[in-house]
């Protein structure tokens, strides 16, 4: 894929072709402060790889974006638009002012889990046309079309009417993928994909990924394959200890790392 | 010795063909017990789907509530709920007064409300437990697709939370089919009424009752095959991986 120029720098300024600005998100559980101020700017196109060893609070920021995680403070838009955070008295975090407005932003960024989190009762069809039709107001008819695009896409065959406990990790994967596809989201939010998964069936998940990137689609991808943030993505964040500690493009932060805990991160995980 | 011949000769009641009639030709005996657990199970799970969802809210002026009331006809003998409905209500002259009376004075009315009440709590604590064993993975599935809560609760939560609670509530459906047997102490001429009524007309206790009790094992065990049906179907995914 041909990589992408423009720069990617902290807080960069929004413009039309923004699908996704978070700005210095803060988020902490009683007093540990798990992310200390992370901002994440996502051009049309971009695949961001967030990386870092566990405990850094790659996908606590991943999960806030999308308010699945309360962050205590910062801001989130989506295309332009910013998400209304007011405080929540439960707790002290923020949450979304109007339920409404999260829900339709929720839309835009479909989100990949590393368990996979298919609804278990309802079939591989069912859990792709579910959101389409009852969220997005799809008719049926035209929702099936698109499931049936989206797993040819991932390349599932005759599993329409199976159920996920019935297919191995990777297809579930597959089918998790499908069904975020078929929210024909700005964003996609991939939460360690393939972490859950067999070694023999990381391949395949990865694969999948790599077509997306290169059809276009904007994503950002919390991972611990080092060959996926090096060959797919245009962009690198490494973080330790709740702050990103350096950024920029793979082909740099992976091969000429600044700062010694990348290097020593580096130097733990690449194969 | 059994007698045969008294136990054909009366099976027909136990059909609803009381004094020489065809079968069916009253409701008497199945039909009634059919009746009252159809009806008293129909309007419970319907009680106790929102009941439920009020027993797993975090708000506490709306859990407890049900709490006290699934409390309450759990720890009390069914039988002395339905006295107190059938008994004890008409004391009261405000109950007597009321539009109510003309329902609550019927033996059958009674029977169903009391079989109901009893039926939706056991149901709701059935419903509650698998509400709350819900995978969290799949609630956040739901909220990153963009459902509201009520959405998720309607397509998501519920449906997975009935289909987990088919196979206890297939003990419930059974419990509750036994259960009915105490209608005839209110007068109703259910399957045991029935053979009440057969016992004190001949004298004879064990042709009756051992007639209705293989007419009960009868319908336990097409419960207990539907509800293998049932899970067949809804609980499809639980089940192996057929190859």
């Amino acid at each position: 894929m041909k990589p992408l120029e423009h720069d990617l720098a902290v807080g960069a300024a929004a413009d039309g072709n923004t699908k996704l600005n978070v700005i210095d998100l803060h988020k902490s559980y009683g007093s540990h402060e798990v992310l200390k101020g992370v901002s994440l700017t996502a051009h049309a196109g971009d695949v961001i790889s967030i990386i870092g060893s566990s405990g850094s609070g790659k996908s606590t920021f991943l999960r806030c974006i999308n308010m699945l995680e309360q962050p205590h403070s910062g801001t989130i838009a989506v295309t332009g638009e910013t998400l209304k955070l007011i405080t929540d008295k439960r707790n002290g975090a923020l949450k979304a002012e109007d339920p409404k407005q999260l829900a339709r932003l929720r839309t835009k960024l479909a989100m990949v889990f590393q368990h996979f989190n298919l609804w278990a009762h309802m079939t591989v069809l069912e859990n792709i046309i579910e959101a389409p039709i009852h969220v997005l107001g799809v008719p049926k008819d035209e929702a099936i079309a698109r499931a049936r695009k989206y797993l040819d896409k991932v390349g599932l065959k005759n599993v329409e009417d199976k159920y996920p406990s019935h297919m191995s990790g990777g297809q579930q994967q597959r089918v998790a993928i499908a069904r975020a596809l078929a929210m024909e989201p700005e964003v996609m939010l991939f939460d360690e994909p393939t972490s859950a998964l067999d070694p023999e069936l990381v391949g395949e998940v990865l694969r999948v990924m790599q077509d997306l990137a290169r059809e276009g689609r904007t994503m950002v991808v919390v991972t611990h394959e080092m060959g996926f943030a090096r060959e797919v993505s245009n962009h690198v964040i490494f973080l330790h200890q709740g702050r990103i500690e350096e950024q920029g493009h793979p082909k740099e932060v992976l091969t000429k790392p600044k700062s010694e805990r990348l290097a020593q991160f580096l130097s733990g995980s690449l194969k | 010795m059994i007698d045969l011949n008294l136990i054909i000769e009366r099976f027909p009641a136990f059909l609803g063909g009381t004094d020489g009639a065809p079968i069916m030709s009253t409701s008497d005996g199945l039909q009634l017990t059919l009746e009252l657990l159809g009806l008293s199970l129909a309007f419970g799970l319907l009680l106790a789907v929102p009941m439920a969802l009020m027993l797993v809210s975090r708000n506490k002026w709306v859990a407890r509530p049900v709490w006290l009331y699934t409390y309450v006809f759990r720890g009390t003998p069914l039988l002395v709920q339905l006295f107190i409905i059938y008994y004890g209500l008409s004391q009261f002259d405000w109950v007597r007064d009321s539009w109510a009376w003309e329902y609550l004075r019927e033996a059958y009315v009674c029977a169903i409300l009391a079989f109901t009440l009893n039926t939706a709590a056991y149901t709701t604590e059935i419903l509650a437990g698998q509400i709350r064993n819900t995978h969290y993975g799949e609630i956040e599935a739901a909220k990153a697709m963009g459902m509201g809560k009520w959405l998720m609760m309607r397509r998501i939560v519920i449906p997975s939370a009935l289909r987990r609670a088919l196979p206890a509530y297939s003990n419930e459906v059974v419990m509750m089919m036994q259960s009915t047997s105490i209608a005839g102490l209110v007068t109703l001429a259910d399957l045991t009424g029935v053979a009440r009524r057969v016992f004190s007309d001949t004298y004879m206790p064990f042709e009756p009752f051992l007639t209705v009790a293989g007419i009960y094992l009868v319908m336990t065990f097409a419960l207990v095959w539907l509800f293998k049906k049932a899970e067949q179907r809804w609980l499809a995914y639980l089940a192996p991986r057929k190859h």
